[in-house]
Parts: structure tokens; sequence; C-alpha cells
């Protein structure tokens, strides 16, 4: 009951979601020459310093090399990118907090939000770099709602978990993002699963990540991958995710106000 | 006849309804025995290191902490300015903060009835990079306008703060001065139920000063409730019905300006 109290009053104050996600946009590039097509160009780039490097080690493993870095590189940054600035949520908007009452999952949530907004810019240099490719298209595409919809909620669950325990504890920062960098290599962006040696390939299936990017490779172009798994073990690991941060974050809202 | 026979107590039934109107008794804001309690910072653990190091040393430190308020009680009725006076420190603010909902009190409970606006603190949602235009929407969202709601309102903002020139320059240019302006013109578009003023009344220039202080005149008239923390003890004798004195988070007297002020005035003068 109290999770939807509080969430009907996040949907109240839905003009401040957008607001919140706005701004967090228009400072992030006001001061750039190129502005809003960074969130463009730094999957490009990205890819770009990925392919140079390790298309030669990796890219007959893999078969469809470009298609497999940047849709690697898009849905991790969707995650980590959300994830890693809401870790200081409470904190920088510390002012509002302790002054208007609100709900304050609102300023995590955001900023999931606005990583869901750059990623839906990002979609236009994966579909041209797909079509230029002569990649053909999955037909599970109709799919991909599902799999964004996962990975939005698993990421949720983290960005609440993270962004309390900062109240609590600054080290989380620093921890997380040395948490996320061994999370990125692990997570199988960059090379295919099958140089791994058997036991971790197994491992890999531990990993929400791994799971998320297959099933956004499954939608696009790759139908080989097995999706039903990949959508089961996603599942999971979103409402485990979202369960616990919720429940953290909920179990300490009140005290929030004393310790940003 | 047998209409007839019922007409005593309709009478009387409307006749109850009719007192409880006049005496216009209806609290809006109930506080009940409130204690609020802050952590010292000394205490605070912020880092796993100190927190698993204590742990493990079997310290659990006892909280050290202070009331901020302690055994607050305090009624409301609609239409009522309250005035809240005390040093430094006394609780004041903490006192609006439970009002307005952001502090959940340690015991006692809390009733508010209406739409709070919080003038605390003007400006806490504004961002120094975003432009004035940029700022009053994000601010009016903060205060839980609507879209629409805020384009309706936006003309009268910038007519209110005088700062059509400025609207669409980042509010890092602005002076101190013109960003108050900006806040308090955006804050009184909350048609509120409960107006919340800490200490606002100090900002901008004295033309600036003298409207907003009519404009709070004008809600009190129209039976807005109005909290109000000053250490100005002029603007609390015009504006307030009633004065609380709150020393170190205790009520020391509550009751009419004439009474209270000079028991504080006389009190710190010694």
């Amino acid at each position: 009951m109290k999770l939807l109290q509080e969430f009907s009053e996040i949907l109240r104050y839905r003009e401040l979601l957008r607001n919140l996600i706005e701004r967090d946009i228009k400072k992030r590039y006001k001061r750039s020459a190129l502005g809003f097509l960074w969130v463009m160009l730094d999957p490009l780039l990205m890819m770009l310093i990925f392919y140079i490097v390790f298309a030669g080690l990796f890219g007959k493993a893999v078969g469809n090399y470009t298609a497999y870095v940047i849709t690697g590189i898009i849905m991790w940054q969707l995650f980590a990118q959300g994830t890693k600035v809401s870790s200081t949520a409470f904190i920088q908007n510390r002012n509002l907090i302790s002054k208007i009452q609100l709900p304050t999952a609102i300023f995590p949530i955001a900023m999931v939000g606005s990583s869901f907004a750059h990623f839906i810019f990002s979609l236009i240099p994966l579909f041209i770099i797909i079509l230029f490719s002569g990649t053909i298209p999955s037909y599970y595409l109709p799919l991909l709602p599902v799999a964004i919809a996962l990975i939005v909620i698993f990421s949720m669950g983290i960005s609440l978990t993270i962004s309390t325990l900062t109240v609590f504890f600054h080290d989380v920062v620093y921890i997380y993002d040395v948490l996320l960098i061994g999370w990125m290599y692990l997570s199988a962006i960059f090379y295919p699963v099958s140089i791994l040696p058997q036991k971790f390939q197994m491992l890999m299936s531990l990993n929400p990540l791994y799971h998320y990017i297959s099933l956004f490779r499954a939608c696009i172009y790759d139908t080989t991958l097995p999706i039903a798994e990949h959508l089961m073990f996603g599942t999971a690991f979103a409402v485990v995710s979202f369960a616990m941060g919720w429940t953290i974050y909920h179990r300490n809202r009140d005290k929030i106000i004393f310790y940003v | 006849m047998d209409y007839l026979s019922s007409e005593p107590g309709q009478d009387h039934l409307l006749c109850l309804a009719g007192e409880a109107i006049e005496g216009n008794e209806i609290s809006v804001i109930h506080l009940q025995d409130i204690s609020v309690r802050y952590r010292l910072i000394r205490e605070r653990r912020r880092t796993f290191q100190a927190h698993v190091i204590n742990y493990l040393k079997g310290k659990r430190i006892a909280a050290e902490s202070l009331w901020a308020l302690k055994q607050i009680y305090l009624e409301i009725p609609k239409g009522e300015s309250l005035g809240i006076i005390g040093h430094n420190g006394a609780g004041k603010s903490t006192l609006l903060k439970v009002v307005s909902g952001v502090i959940k009190p340690a015991e006692g409970e809390v009733h508010v009835e209406g739409r709070i606006a919080p003038l605390i603190e003007l400006g806490a949602g504004f961002d120094p990079e975003l432009t004035g235009r940029e700022n009053i929407y994000l601010n009016a969202a903060i205060l839980g306008f609507s879209r629409k709601e805020i384009n309706s309102k936006f003309d009268r903002v910038v007519e209110f703060s005088e700062l059509a020139e400025f609207v669409d320059s980042p509010l890092k240019n602005y002076s101190s001065g013109m960003v108050s302006r900006l806040a308090f013109s955006v804050a009184i578009e909350v048609d509120p139920d409960i107006l919340i003023i800490d200490e606002v009344l100090a900002v901008g220039d004295v033309v600036f000063k003298k409207k907003s202080k009519e404009r709070i005149m004008q809600f009190s008239q129209k039976g807005t409730t109005i909290l109000f923390v000053s250490h100005n003890m002029d603007e609390i004798r015009t504006l307030c019905t009633k004065v609380l004195w709150l020393d170190q988070g205790i009520e020391k007297m509550m009751g009419k300006p004439e009474a209270v002020i000079p028991a504080y005035e006389a009190y710190h003068a010694v």
C-alpha cells in the first residue's frame, strides 16, 4: 500500500520529474558546442574505440562485431549512467529535500529517467549502424519495449539502493564507481562469452547485465540467442532489484533528511 | 402532523451547524505533543570503515542527540496568523518543517489540512545554470503545479518579479536580490490554505519588501492561515494575531503579540 501511495505521489509530481530530467540533460550539454549531438556521438565514439582495439581479437568469434559492440555499449550506458549519477541524487538535492515536502524517491528515479531519455536518442545512431552494416533486424523487435522496461526497473532498484546508502555512507559513491568498472568488463560488451572458460560461462548467468544486453541483442539483430532464458532471468533480477531498492529506501526514508 | 413533529430535531441540528461555522473553530493545524530529535554531527559514522570498526569493538554509541523540539502542542484555527519567535536554534525552523511535512517528529502527532506553500529559504529549488524562465518552471513544478497551471501563471510571475528583461539569462548572472524576487514571485502564486514564511521579508529592496508585505497581508485577509518566523518584532506585530515564543525547543510562552513580545524583549534585555 505504502508503495502505491508513494508512486501516486510521484505521479502527481510528474511535472517535477519531467523538469528534473530536462534539467539534467540541459545542464550536461549547455556548455558544449555540439550540445545534444553528444548523446548520439558518445556511443558511436566508444564503439569506434572498441572496434579499433578489439575487432581483430574478437571479430571472428562474434560475427557481426559492429552490431554486437554498439548494442552492448548502449545497454550498458542505459544502466551505468543512470545508477552512477543517482548515487548522489539525495545529497545533491539536499536543499530541496530538507525544505520542501516532496516524494524524495523522485530524485534517483529522475536520474534513471534521464538515462532513459539519453537511450532513446542513442537509438538513432544504433539503427543507422544496423542499416549501414547490412544487418537484418530481428523479428523479436516487438519485444524491445519489454527488454527496455526490464532494465529500467532493474536500474531503478539499484539506483534507490545506492542513493539511499550514500546518504549514510559516502564511501558508497567510490565503491560503486569501482564496482561499475569491474562490472562493465564482466558484462560481455566487447567480447563473446564463448572466449571464457566453461565454468565462467556458467557464472555469467548470474550477471543481470549479461541478460539485459543479450535480450537487447536478440531484439535488435541476433535471433540465435536463447531469448526465453534471458527474459526469465531478466524479469527475476528486475523484481529482486526493485524490491530490494524499495525496501532499503522506504525503511530509511524518514531518516534521510537528518543525514543529507 | 408527522412532518411537524420532526421539526424540533432538525432545528437543533441546524443550530449546531450554525454555531460551528460562526465560531470558526476548525483548526487547520493540530500538533499533539511534538518532539523532534536531531543527532549531533560528531556521532554520525559516515564511512563504512568507522562503522565496521565501531561495530567490531562492540561500541554501539548511544546516540548523542539534541531535542530540537520538545512536547510542543499547537492548535491553529483557520485564518489565524501565528508568529514564531525565539533565538537561533530555538526550533523555529524545525517547527515549520514539521508542519510542512519535511520532518517526521520522533514523538507526537501532526494533523495538517489544506495546501501548504512554503516560502522557506527562497530559491532552494533554483539552479544557477538555468535561465530565469527555466527556473520558474522548475520551481513551480517543485511546488506541485502542472504544466498547464504554470503556463497560465507565467506572465504574472514575471510581472510581479519585475524581471522581464532578464528572464532568459542564466540565474548565475542575477544579483541575490533578483533571485529572491523571482523566488518570492513564484511562491506566492500557489494559492495556499497555509502559508509558511521563514524570514523572507528580509529580501529585495525597500520597494519590493513593501510589495511582498502587502501581498502577504492580502493572503491573511483572504483567510489564509499563516505561520511566520521572524526576528523583526515590528513585522510580527503588524502581521500576527498570536505569537509563540520558543526557547531551546520548548514553548516558553504563547498568546497575543502585545503580551508575548514585551516579555520576550524583557527576557533578552537582561
